[in-house]
């Protein structure tokens, strides 16, 4: 779509200030309010591999770090790593005349020739090596840093546990309530309230802590090589900040020390309103597919304006430009053209009646977690940040264009029936299936020459929600005035003669 | 019932772990408490999606600004570092002792608000990276980007009075290269150093500079110089113009740090200054527990260095009436120096402490800024048994 390329020709002011594509931006159904990137709740819906496209369950990919077992990054240029299969002759080790081939892999990169074999890791006899095939050196760390957590965490109890003693005497009993609940563990209990798990007493935590050898400073520290000072340097064998940073662990400071990381993974993200909660998309599962299961995208809603045409834009003269509205809707819609000022004003009304009065308190909770989410929080829509530099003179609020909804089939008719709108064609230039053109005259200003020549308007448009609600058991479309606010970007202003 | 309760949204909040962040200058590590080491060490940039140039997170021209970097940056690393989601999970963030008030706030402002997280704490660098050892008293030298910051910590609280700043860092030791390679291209121009950037003079400093001995230095500086380090051929560019780097570059860049001028400050005179401004009693707990942080302390020789500075300096009439301490000894941490202070967030972060001081949501909104007891270094840290002030 040529929209790609000219996204920032035309763009809409989202709920929340930001300035956008309409490409950009989401549609809510249940507020009927523009959604962009940045005023959604983003989520990560499932983790999968874009290697071998395994799907791993959140709480799995948590317990292997986010990471992929089987596919490795190369070290060295940070490429995926390919298997590679080769034929070995082993002697047999029973008969010595005798000699079997055996079938070896390895890892080598495609983009940088790297292999496992440059750094000395043995060949696999099978394909899928897991990642513990290649064992990173220096594990000593984990342990040392166990013991410092389980001490920092014995101080944290016995933190709390002061804590706890002090607050007995101002809350008395308020908490044991909850423990006399019949078949609940007093563990199961605490983490229902939001209470970190029971305390161990507090001469265990003594005892413990005891026991605990804090580290202790050396007067010897790494000394320099003498053979820096006359060796030559291969700059080429020592590894730049980026490869060690691939490796924040090790960060190895020779080439020779790399080793195969395991692939991270990626993410399925569901995007979520921030005003009612309701998914506004929501990826396939399966990490092959590229559709969704709900994509509610601004552009299957909200009339699409383009810019078609533009006359020599010059300072403070009219010039004409044509712009095209398109109606992506399957419901005929109407339009008519508003001042920036209006529609704002309009959009703050909107924002006042949030919490949306469209979704009732008996909908269903939108997500199975919604006992454990937390109410969403927004933040305070910004004022748009655009500079405009010219005036449009728009057709009166009382003209009203009337789109006829989108039908595929009439793509194909090349048939322009004009008859059936009553349009005044000084205002509509062309009209074809679900599209009208329009003329409007531009005034640039002329201390702007130089610069683009921005405008900006207004337009209200008819919308059919479909969007059930249970109060109103008998359900049918409701009609709908909504606004929204456009700039548009004609090109640059010429200087006036 | 229960199963679904935690596959979506892992339920109830102490489920998660929470997430830390150590956002440098430079670089930002950003990972998951209770962990070894942090998922990401990124640089603290982000593309700006208007412009859609490269730009330093905290290079911001106004709070506007600030705003929408922090936002696009900290989105990158939850959901292409870290993979999870920040709505409803706690954060850690571990702040320099002089992070300006400013950008304390608009972090809050942002994960709060932007990132619904559901509650927020800020841990002092220098108090944390004590507890990847274990220790309650350590002098702590932070050697980053910009400045290097020695701040003395006795039984876990900081010494803020003696705390010593000085732009004798990363941003330093660059600025020395990139000066002694312009000073040679006036007598010997090559195709190298004009296409030479910023990035180039970084990857420079990392592969093939080194902190020499001070015994070289001072030999050299006597008019007796010993033999130079062999030189190194360098490419840069596409077209792979070739750079000599002299082994004069290569050994005395990092001297920068260590160059007492005419204000008389070095690295080690700081070390030093931190310790004297220190009670008397403190100062040779402080000497014998020496930690150095950061990612120029990782510098080949360093720690070799600064012992060798500091018992030289010692001795001298500089020092020597002034400070009686002749012995310095120094901590390895199971970390690499250039994220220590997070792995210190990190095991702090996965204790009983962040339930008990985080500032939560639910208050955050209430109030609408930061309180100062959510930063620890106005509360401080009462690890240990030892209560003081
Ligand atoms: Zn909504
Ligand atoms: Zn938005
Ligand atoms: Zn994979
Ligand atoms: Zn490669
Ligand atoms: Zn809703």
């Amino acid at each position: 779509m040529a929209l790609m390329f000219q996204s920032d020709v035309v763009q809409y002011v989202c709920t929340c200030g930001q300035l956008k594509p309409i490409s950009l931006m989401y549609f809510c159904r249940h507020c009927l309010k523009l959604r962009c990137g940045y005023c959604v709740c983003h989520e990560v819906d499932s983790h999968y591999c874009s290697n071998c496209l395994e799907i791993l369950p959140s709480a799995e990919a948590r317990l292997k770090k986010h990471r992929c077992q089987t596919c490795f990054d190369c070290p060295n240029c940070l490429n995926t790593l390919a298997v590679r299969a080769t034929t070995v002759s082993v002697r047999d080790p029973d008969d010595p005349n005798k000699v079997n081939s055996l079938k070896k892999y390895y890892h080598s990169c495609f983009f940088c020739r790297w292999t496992t074999r440059d750094v000395g890791l043995p060949d696999q006899a099978v394909q899928t090596v897991s990642a513990n095939g290649w064992s990173q050196k220096g594990e000593s760390n984990i342990q040392r840093i166990n013991v410092l957590l389980e001490y920092v965490r014995l101080l944290g109890m016995q933190e709390r546990h002061e804590r706890e003693q002090r607050e007995k005497k101002f809350t008395p009993r308020s908490r044991r309530t909850f423990t006399h609940h019949p078949g609940l563990t007093a563990a199961h209990v605490r983490k229902r309230a939001g209470l970190p798990p029971e305390l161990p007493a507090p001469s265990t935590i003594r005892d413990n802590l005891a026991e605990f050898q804090p580290a202790v400073a050396k007067e010897e520290v790494a000394s320099l090589p003498e053979s820096i000072f006359t060796e030559e340097l291969d700059i080429d064998q020592v590894t730049t900040l980026t490869q060690r940073l691939a490796q924040p662990e090790t960060q190895p400071e020779s080439i020779v020390d790399l080793i195969p990381s395991c692939k991270h993974l990626c993410t399925k993200r569901s995007q979520r309103c921030r005003g009612c909660e309701h998914n506004v998309s929501k990826p396939d599962l399966n990490p092959s597919s590229i559709k969704f299961k709900i994509q509610h995208a601004a552009s299957f809603h909200v009339p699409e304006v383009r810019l078609v045409s533009v006359q020599p834009l010059i300072g403070s003269k009219e010039c004409e430009i044509v712009i095209v509205f398109s109606n992506p809707s399957q419901q005929p819609t109407t339009i008519s053209f508003i001042t920036l000022e209006e529609a704002e004003a309009e959009a703050q009304e909107h924002t006042e009646v949030t919490p949306d009065t469209s979704v009732p308190q008996g909908e269903a909770p939108p997500s199975l977690s919604s006992l454990t989410r937390s109410p969403p929080v927004m933040e305070e829509p910004r004022p748009v940040s655009i500079a405009v530099t010219g005036d449009v003179n728009l057709p009166t609020a009382d003209v009203e264009i009337v789109l006829a909804p989108k039908d595929d089939a009439a793509e194909y008719d090349d048939s322009s029936d004009t008859q059936q709108f009553h349009d005044d064609p000084q205002i509509v230039v062309h009209r074809r299936a679900n599209k009208a053109s329009l003329r409007l005259t531009v005034i640039p200003h002329a201390d702007k020459a130089g610069q683009n020549c921005t405008i900006g308007f207004g337009f209200r448009y008819t919308y059919i929600n479909r969007i059930s609600t249970p109060a109103s058991a008998s359900f049918e479309p409701q009609k709908v005035q909504l606004s929204s606010r456009t700039f548009l970007n004609c090109g640059k202003i010429k200087e006036s003669q | 019932m229960i199963k679904t309760f935690y596959e979506g949204g892992m339920g109830l909040t102490s489920e998660k772990q929470s997430v830390v962040f150590d956002f440098g200058v430079r670089f930002t590590k950003a990972g998951f408490a209770g962990e070894a080491a942090p998922r990401c060490i990124v640089r603290t940039e982000v593309r700006c999606s208007r412009s859609g140039q490269m730009r330093k997170v905290f290079d911001a021209l106004n709070s506007d600004e600030q705003y929408d970097l922090l936002v696009d940056f900290i989105h990158n690393l939850y959901f292409r570092h870290l993979l999870v989601s920040p709505k409803d999970r706690r954060v850690v963030v571990v702040e320099s002792v002089l992070c300006p008030t400013a950008i304390r706030e608009m972090l809050a402002k942002v994960l709060f608000m932007h990132f619904e997280v559901s509650s927020l704490l800020f841990v002092p660098s220098h108090v944390v990276a004590l507890s990847t050892l274990g220790v309650n008293t350590a002098l702590v030298v932070d050697m980053g980007a910009v400045e290097t910051v020695v701040i003395p910590v006795h039984e876990g609280v900081a010494v803020l009075h003696a705390w010593q700043a000085q732009p004798l860092a990363a941003n330093a030791v660059e600025s020395q290269i990139k000066e002694m390679l312009s000073e040679r291209e006036k007598s010997k121009p090559s195709e190298g150093f004009a296409n030479l950037t910023e990035a180039n003079i970084e990857d420079i400093k990392v592969r093939a500079c080194f902190v020499t001995t001070l015994q070289r230095t001072l030999k050299a500086e006597e008019g007796k110089p010993c033999p130079s380090p062999p030189s190194v051929k360098y490419l840069v560019g596409p077209d792979s113009h070739i750079l000599n780097i002299s082994g004069d570059i290569r050994e005395n860049s990092f001297n920068v740090l260590f160059q007492q001028d005419a204000d008389q400050i070095s690295v080690s005179t700081m070390i030093l200054d931190a310790i004297i401004k220190c009670p008397i009693d403190m100062r040779k707990p402080l000497a014998e527990n020496i930690l150095l942080i950061g990612g120029t302390s990782m510098a080949i020789g360093m720690g070799a260095r600064i012992k060798e500075e500091l018992e030289f300096l010692s001795a001298s009439p500089q020092y020597s009436e002034r400070l009686k301490i002749r012995s310095f000894q120094f901590h390895s941490p199971p970390a690499k120096g250039n994220y220590t202070a997070w792995l210190g967030g990190a095991i702090y972060g996965a204790t009983d402490f962040v339930t008990i001081k985080s500032l939560s949501k639910e208050a955050y909104l209430r109030e609408r800024k930061v309180p100062d007891w959510v930063s620890l270094i106005h509360n401080t840290y009462n690890a240990g048994t030892k209560r003081s002030v």
